[in-house]
């Protein structure tokens, strides 16, 4: 921050002196002067062409990734992204055939089919992927391979929004993609009115499937102009609208450290004339000592006082998110405190025993198991440091097979600490059997509910002649 | 000053004319769901003609659809769905192909696959009754085409073709398996993910059917029939086997239908269950979409789907 500071101070001076370099043909043009400190030093060594790049975080990051029609351009945009930005010097030209890296990803044999690339405008970092299927996106939504902030939706003026639109703008909403902006391709081989009835209906199709349709940008222009670099009015251009666009549209992803903070338990101890210390990794925000906490879990909640954070022996004065930590609290018994339970900021978390889910089922190639099952299986969930029996209902289906992906409600045995959005995984002996994310928590069981749950196969047969 | 005049004047009028237009071309779009390109083709052609341009896109989405059907010949088709339909004696399961499931869980697809299945068995009804107990139909991809419709006598690759131009992707009619059973024999079909059920029409990524013969007086075996094709469609069993087949030692590898563990109870076993019911199982078959496609390494380059 200091070193932002000082450039800016100098800027003016700086300026004079990068005309004359400029003048002189040696550097390119910037676009602020702050960057030009942290990019002319680098620049100026030479690199070995086996090295790799060091990441610069100096921009906050986001996801977004591309939908559509197979036809309309997503690859195309992708790759004019690349070109109007490299000519900016904010990322590496991607050709075409080599964003459409699918067979290769295909291939490598695990589920995974993304092509990933990264860029950055003048405000953030971006990483953009593209995934031909429905079952894909939901695959990486759900296995983290490739999250989404946000979504551009690209539509060819010429077809205008094809009956799968629908289902794209579907799939947005199933993984959680809240913000999406709309790229209008194709406009080169249509006209002014063309392009304008599209937009109107695509603002339809969009408040109509519950988006903010009157809102949502929607930038027209010619991927493939900006690719050839031919009429900048709706080339280059129209790719430089839409990436502000995304920019603004788009919010920026809240990082783990700014978060309240949390920490899963993974051991407690005793220590004589101190008191108790409970360890894991801090998963998220920063603590602090003489901080306020709260032990959940269990079907317990506690309060207590951090009176002490240490890390390998030595005192902290501040934990951040994914220092491994040991945390002396005041006032808890040993025996108190479990494996399990979630140190939080009081009143950030909740404990929860009834939750909707997203799943993969894995494939017995991918070591899952080779049969598919059907709803009040009993499976263990895992998540954090803690593991809990689960009973799963299948609402959509009647069972779910090997390597698909599935809603499912789960039933917990007791209340542990969920929040929507948080992965878990659910075994069956020693077999993993997939991997989820909670979309949505449930209103707690209710005493019957509870009852209901260990009610053996026979018990729940005979409850369904009876009715 | 006349001269402002008038430009102004041209100016006023050509926005009306513009304005008209475009609320025609919107009115053709909505009206007939084809593409803003084709539309205003059509208008262009006749004039600003509502109904005489929405009859000519009729007329034309046939020769449309083919030449986008030619256009994307060759396409990935991996993804898709089957349909599965049951009239007393007579059963069929249809595959029909396509490229993205994001077309497969679509309306018009849907509608596509339905028809599809409906005149695949309305072919199956002409057919003789076998002499035996059941007799097998397999349709590759030419046969199915070749099918027709009663009510408009269109054949299904037009049907297909129609389809490929509103949707823009390429799909293929794969294959048709029809199972026609004599007096005795009962048939019960499978289609999962189930759900999806219309006039005993079900529709889904993979499917089942099962003929079977009831020896019991029980005349309530649907359920439990229905129970074991959908064991079939889970468990992916290769035979019914015979009481000469021995049980496979590692029993997560069994594929003899007999003797695998019935999937909605498994304390008991497949021939267990039949025993208990008193059923014998005459034929099954079992379709899993995009099975027979080959994998995705194979194809070059420019034909996988994310291309364009």
């Amino acid at each position: 921050m200091t070193s932002v500071l000082i450039a800016r101070a100098l800027a003016p001076a700086i300026h004079r002196s990068l005309k004359q370099l400029i003048q002189n043909g040696s550097i390119y043009k910037f676009h602020n002067y702050v960057k030009v400190i942290q990019v002319a030093a680098p620049q100026r060594q030479r690199r070995l062409y086996s090295e790799k790049k060091v990441f610069e975080r100096t921009k906050p990051h986001c996801n977004v990734g591309t939908i559509g029609h197979v036809d309309h351009g997503k690859t195309t945009l992708t790759a004019a992204i690349t070109k109007v930005l490299s000519d900016h010097k904010l990322a590496k030209l991607r050709q075409y055939k080599d964003i459409d890296n699918a067979p290769e990803e295909k291939a490598r044999g695990i589920t995974i089919n993304v092509a990933h690339i990264e860029y950055q405008t003048e405000n953030r970092h971006y990483g953009h992927t593209d995934c031909p299927g429905h079952a894909d996106y939901i695959k990486n939504m759900i296995t983290g391979a490739a999250q989404m902030d946000g979504a551009i939706l690209v539509v060819a003026a010429t077809d205008g929004v094809m009956p799968q639109t629908r289902e794209h703008l579907l799939l947005a909403k199933q993984i959680g993609v809240k913000h999406v902006v709309v790229f209008i391709n194709k406009v080169d081989a249509a006209d002014k009115e063309m392009v304008e009835l599209v937009e109107m209906e695509i603002r339809e199709l969009l408040t109509e499937m519950g988006f903010d349709g009157d809102n949502i940008p929607i930038v027209p222009g010619s991927a493939l102009c900006a690719l050839e670099g031919k009429n900048p009015e709706i080339g280059s251009d129209a790719i430089i609208k839409l990436l502000k666009e995304v920019d603004s549209y788009i919010p920026t992803p809240v990082r783990e450290l700014d978060k309240p903070f949390l920490l899963p338990v993974e051991h407690t101890y005793s220590i004589a004339g101190r008191g108790t210390v409970v360890t894991g990794r801090l998963e998220r925000g920063v603590l602090k000592k003489g901080a306020e906490c709260e032990f959940v879990g269990y079907n317990k909640t506690l309060k207590s006082t951090v009176t002490g954070v240490e890390m390998f022996h030595q005192i902290l004065d501040e934990a951040q998110a994914g220092d491994q930590i040991g945390a002396l609290v005041r006032g808890l018994k040993r025996d108190d405190v479990k494996r399990g339970m979630i140190m939080a900021k009081p009143g950030t978390v909740k404990s929860h025993d009834h939750i909707e889910t997203q799943v993969y089922i894995l494939s017995k190639e991918e070591g899952g198991r080779p049969k598919p099952f059907t709803s009040f299986i009993q499976l263990q969930m895992f998540c954090r440091t803690w593991d809990c029996p689960v009973q799963v209902v299948i609402p959509d289906k009647e069972m779910v097979m090997p390597g698909e992906d599935a809603r499912l409600i789960l039933k917990m045995l007791r209340p542990m600490v969920l929040e929507e959005g948080q992965r878990f995984t659910l075994r069956d002996g020693a077999q993993t059997l997939g991997t989820g994310v909670v979309s949505k928590t449930l209103p707690m069981l209710s005493e019957q509910d509870r009852i209901d749950l260990t009610e053996g196969k026979k018990a729940r047969e005979k409850k369904a002649a009876a009715k | 000053m006349l001269f402002i005049r008038t430009l102004t004047r041209s100016i006023c009028t050509g926005n009306r004319n513009f304005a008209a237009e475009k609320s025609l071309l919107a009115a053709l779009r909505k009206k007939t769901g084809y593409t803003f390109a084709n539309c205003k083709k059509a208008l262009e052609m006749h004039d600003n003609d509502l109904n005489q341009a929405e009859l000519w896109l009729k007329a034309q989405a046939q020769s449309l659809g083919w030449s986008k059907a030619t256009k994307l010949e060759g396409r990935h088709t991996a993804q898709g769905l089957i349909g599965v339909a049951i009239n007393q004696s007579n059963g069929v399961m249809v595959e029909v192909n396509c490229e993205t499931d994001f077309v497969a869980r679509n309306k018009e697809f849907q509608n596509m696959v339905e028809d599809a299945t409906k005149c695949c068995l309305r072919f199956i009804e002409t057919q003789q009754k076998p002499q035996d107990d059941v007799a097998k139909f397999n349709l590759n991809t030419e046969q199915l085409k070749a099918l027709h419709f009663e009510s408009d006598g269109k054949s299904l690759a037009d049907k297909l073709v129609l389809m490929i131009g509103t949707v823009g992707e390429n799909a293929t009619l794969k294959q048709g398996v029809g199972l026609k059973t004599s007096e005795g024999i009962h048939l019960v079909g499978y289609a999962h993910p189930a759900g999806h059920v219309e006039n005993g029409l079900q529709l889904g990524k993979l499917g089942g059917l099962l003929a079977y013969k009831c020896h019991g007086q029980d005349s309530d075996h649907t359920d439990v029939a229905k129970g074991i094709c959908q064991h079939i469609v889970g468990m992916k069993p290769t035979k019914v086997g015979t009481a000469d087949d021995k049980p496979a030692p590692n029993k997560d590898e069994e594929t003899c239908l007999i003797h695998q563990e019935y999937l909605l109870d498994d304390s008991v076993t497949v021939k267990e269950l039949l025993e208990e019911h008193q059923l014998e199982i005459v034929e099954f078959r079992r379709l899993e979409c995009g099975e027979t496609v080959s994998s995705v390494s194979n194809q070059p380059l420019e034909f996988v789907e994310t291309c364009q």
